[in-house]
């Protein structure tokens, strides 16, 4: 369950998020939409502790994050950070190391978990997506859609309680694919929470089971899909719908 | 438009006239070319303190006045001392007048006139020195010794099998003497007159001994010249003007008149035969002391320029700019400067290092400067996201940067470095200038005692090879292998 409360944070003096707040329940999968720039990274940036936040706090799963907190190295802070995983827009695999080194660094260097441990638990994320031949190529050899699976795997490996995805969709070969969304899907069923940011209402539409609109630095308005889309409450979403369906 | 030269091109035309007029004079009386190093070269030929663009000395005024004698005009020629002979014989002057001392390995070489001058050497030691008493004492006690390079007690100690160190000029060898760099100076009494019997902090150790003579060097090939320069010291000699410019300069002596006599005066000649299996053993040393000099002076910059990039690019304002004046000061000067800097500076403010580690220390300094850039170049095109994947892994700031961090900027690093590591090689060169024994001070000075330029010159080339190739070749195997990594062409497992 993610809570979040009041919460505001700029960047580099520009307010991107002004007075969020919201909650989300365990096993869901939220979509969250609008134009860019308008803070839908900056959101997920705060959620996994990367970004310090002014005021207000975040709950994941029982630990809070308060606006403090965010801004300081403190024992808080990395407690939240493993609380969450997140799949950049341009994945940032580590280039020097292979697959299967990718996803079992974090187990082993902050979990403790043994090589052979670590490596069997990597073995059978990669078979589940099928990708388990390319556990000793590196990062360069994959396609895009290869690529993002390792991504995904590496974040999810670390057993986070919400997964984060940023514009999953301007990847290469993106997850359209049955296995990764079953994937997913069956990651939110053991009761996790997965975010997902994405510009293209058609791709998140029959995946999340939850949709919020952001409009300038604010949460205009959060609802379960059909809702949304069938009956926006805000004129803003409703000019976005009807745009976005345009393209 | 007719032909009107107006005052200022007459001026100009009768200038021209003059200086071919004073060229033709300058023609009718023919030159002699002397060459001498005036640099730490009183009381031989210095510049004059009170006319700095002249120069004085009793060779200088010698010089005058054999010319004079012989109906030539005497036209000085600088020079560098350590190569004189090679001068001599490139023509650059028709004679050598600089306290020049007949050698064996110098007979094969140049002619030598009759000894205008005798000269003996005298020992220094600093004032409190009681171990030393005389130059065999230094032996005994395994006391390494200062002297000039290339002069005729350079050869005296290493025929002797004495540990010598040697100096370009007389100046260096008394102030590191005086510091306590070293422990005694040998030198001509002339010299040590000059510049050490002055100094409240050191003595002489003993009484002058091994009397040598001091001649003119001519050419091989000038037999005729020969002659005449004999003719002219003999007049010099027998009315006087020799021992009234000796007396000037507070050096005759009795025995200076046997040179008055026809009979050939009796002086020791001093030979250096170079002996290849010896010489091969004082390159390996010298190289030795090269590779020393390159693994001190990089480990000091590869550790040293972590802190300085670290601080240039994360410190607060102070540390940032501080580390930037440093970084700025050591590539903006050249390294040679820095080098003497801290080996005549630093003894000033109480720091007395030996020539080999002033050189480490020099280096390593300078090349921390290089390496800092390098660093931030790297650190800088590591992508700031793969610290934020790292961080939202859980990694802490310590294990990010081990693992995910370091290891691509190392391999962006690794190039530059195995460059700046070949150049630092190539700069241990500059320690030549500290007195320290390395490689092409060893090229110097036996290449200059034995005239073997060529030879040594191939055998010191490949000494420096057989060192920078083994590296250039593990560096490239380094390279390729972090590129082949990843590009993943390592087969399967390897990664365990």
């Amino acid at each position: 369950m993610i809570t979040i409360k009041n919460l505001s944070a700029s960047v580099e003096g520009t307010r991107l998020l002004n007075n969020i707040s919201m909650e989300l329940e365990s096993g869901r999968i939220l979509g969250i939409i609008g134009p860019s720039g308008n803070g839908k990274t900056t959101i997920l940036m705060c959620l996994c502790g990367l970004l310090p936040f002014e005021s207000g706090s975040i709950t994941i799963d029982g630990q809070t994050l308060l606006a403090k907190e965010s801004k300081t190295i403190s024992e808080t802070l990395w407690a939240f950070r493993k609380k969450s995983g997140i799949v950049f827009q341009h994945l940032h695999l580590f280039p020097h190391l292979t697959v299967l080194s990718n996803i079992i660094e974090a187990p082993i260097q902050v979990s403790r978990k043994t090589r052979t441990e670590a490596e069997r638990e990597a073995m059978l994320l990669l078979e589940k997506l099928g990708i388990d031949q390319y556990r000793n190529k590196f990062p360069e050899e994959l396609s895009g859609g290869e690529q993002q699976r390792v991504a995904i795997l590496r974040a999810l490996a670390m057993n986070p309680r919400v997964l984060m995805l940023d514009e999953p969709t301007s990847a290469l070969d993106p997850i359209r694919s049955g296995d990764v969304r079953q994937l997913l899907q069956e990651f939110a069923a053991e009761g996790h929470t997965v975010v997902i940011v994405s510009h293209s209402v058609r791709f998140l539409k029959g995946f999340v089971d939850h949709l919020a609109f952001m409009g300038k630095s604010e949460l205009i308005e959060i609802n379960t899909t059909k809702e949304l889309l069938e009956h926006p409450k805000d004129e803003r979403t409703r000019e976005y719908l009807r745009f976005s369906e345009l393209s | 438009m007719n032909f009107n030269p107006r005052p200022a091109t007459k001026k100009l035309l009768i200038l021209l006239v003059l200086l071919v007029c004073d060229a033709l004079v300058a023609g009718a009386v023919p030159r002699l070319r002397w060459g001498a190093d005036p640099s730490g070269g009183a009381p031989y030929v210095f510049s004059d303190p009170s006319h700095p663009e002249s120069y004085t000395g009793f060779d200088h005024e010698f010089a005058e006045a054999l010319a004079r004698q012989m109906g030539m005009n005497a036209e000085f020629m600088p020079t560098d001392w350590e190569s004189i002979v090679a001068s001599l014989q490139r023509k650059e002057f028709d004679v050598i007048i600089n306290g020049f001392e007949p050698t064996e390995d110098r007979a094969r070489e140049v002619l030598f006139s009759k000894p205008y001058y005798l000269f003996q050497l005298q020992l220094t030691v600093r004032k409190g020195e009681s171990r030393i008493r005389s130059i065999e004492d230094c032996k005994r006690l395994g006391i390494a010794v200062g002297t000039l390079v290339n002069c005729s007690s350079s050869r005296m100690l290493d025929a002797g099998g004495y540990q010598s160190v040697g100096y370009q000029d007389p100046v260096g060898a008394y102030k590191d003497l005086e510091i306590g760099r070293i422990n005694a100076v040998v030198m001509d009494v002339a010299a040590e007159m000059f510049y050490a019997r002055k100094n409240s902090s050191l003595r002489q150790a003993g009484k002058p001994f091994n009397t040598g003579a001091y001649v003119v060097g001519i050419r091989k090939e000038d037999k005729a010249l020969l002659t005449r320069v004999n003719a002219a010291i003999d007049s010099l000699a027998n009315n006087g003007t020799t021992e009234k410019i000796f007396r000037k300069w507070d050096l005759w002596n009795e025995e200076q008149l046997t040179l008055r006599t026809e009979r050939p005066v009796k002086y020791e000649v001093t030979s250096a035969m170079f002996n290849w299996s010896e010489g091969l053993i004082k390159l390996s040393k010298a190289a030795g002391v090269t590779v020393l000099l390159a693994f001190g002076a990089m480990v000091i910059a590869v550790v040293l320029g972590v802190p300085l990039a670290l601080g240039q690019s994360n410190g607060n304002r102070l540390v940032s700019s501080l580390c930037t004046v440093y970084i700025e000061f050591f590539r903006g000067t050249p390294v040679l400067v820095q080098l003497l800097f801290l080996y005549f500076g630093l003894p000033v403010v109480g720091i007395t290092l030996p020539g080999w580690l002033t050189a480490i220390v020099g280096l390593g300094l300078n090349y921390a400067a290089y390496e800092s850039q390098v660093y931030r170049t790297a650190f800088q095109s590591v992508p700031s996201r793969q610290w934020h994947v790292a961080y939202s892994l859980g990694m802490r700031p310590v294990q990010a940067f081990r693992r995910i961090i370091f290891p691509q900027a190392f391999r962006i690093a690794l190039p530059p470095m195995t460059n700046d590591f070949v150049a630092l090689f190539k700069d241990t060169s500059t320690a030549f200038a500290i007195a320290v024994w390395e490689l092409a001070t060893a090229y110097r000075e036996l290449a200059n005692a034995t005239q073997s330029y060529l030879g040594i010159g191939v055998v010191v080339c490949c000494y420096y090879l057989a060192m920078s190739l083994p590296l250039a070749h593990l560096a490239h195997r380094l390279e390729q292998r972090l590129q082949r990594k990843s590009a993943g062409i390592l087969s399967s497992g390897s990664d365990k």
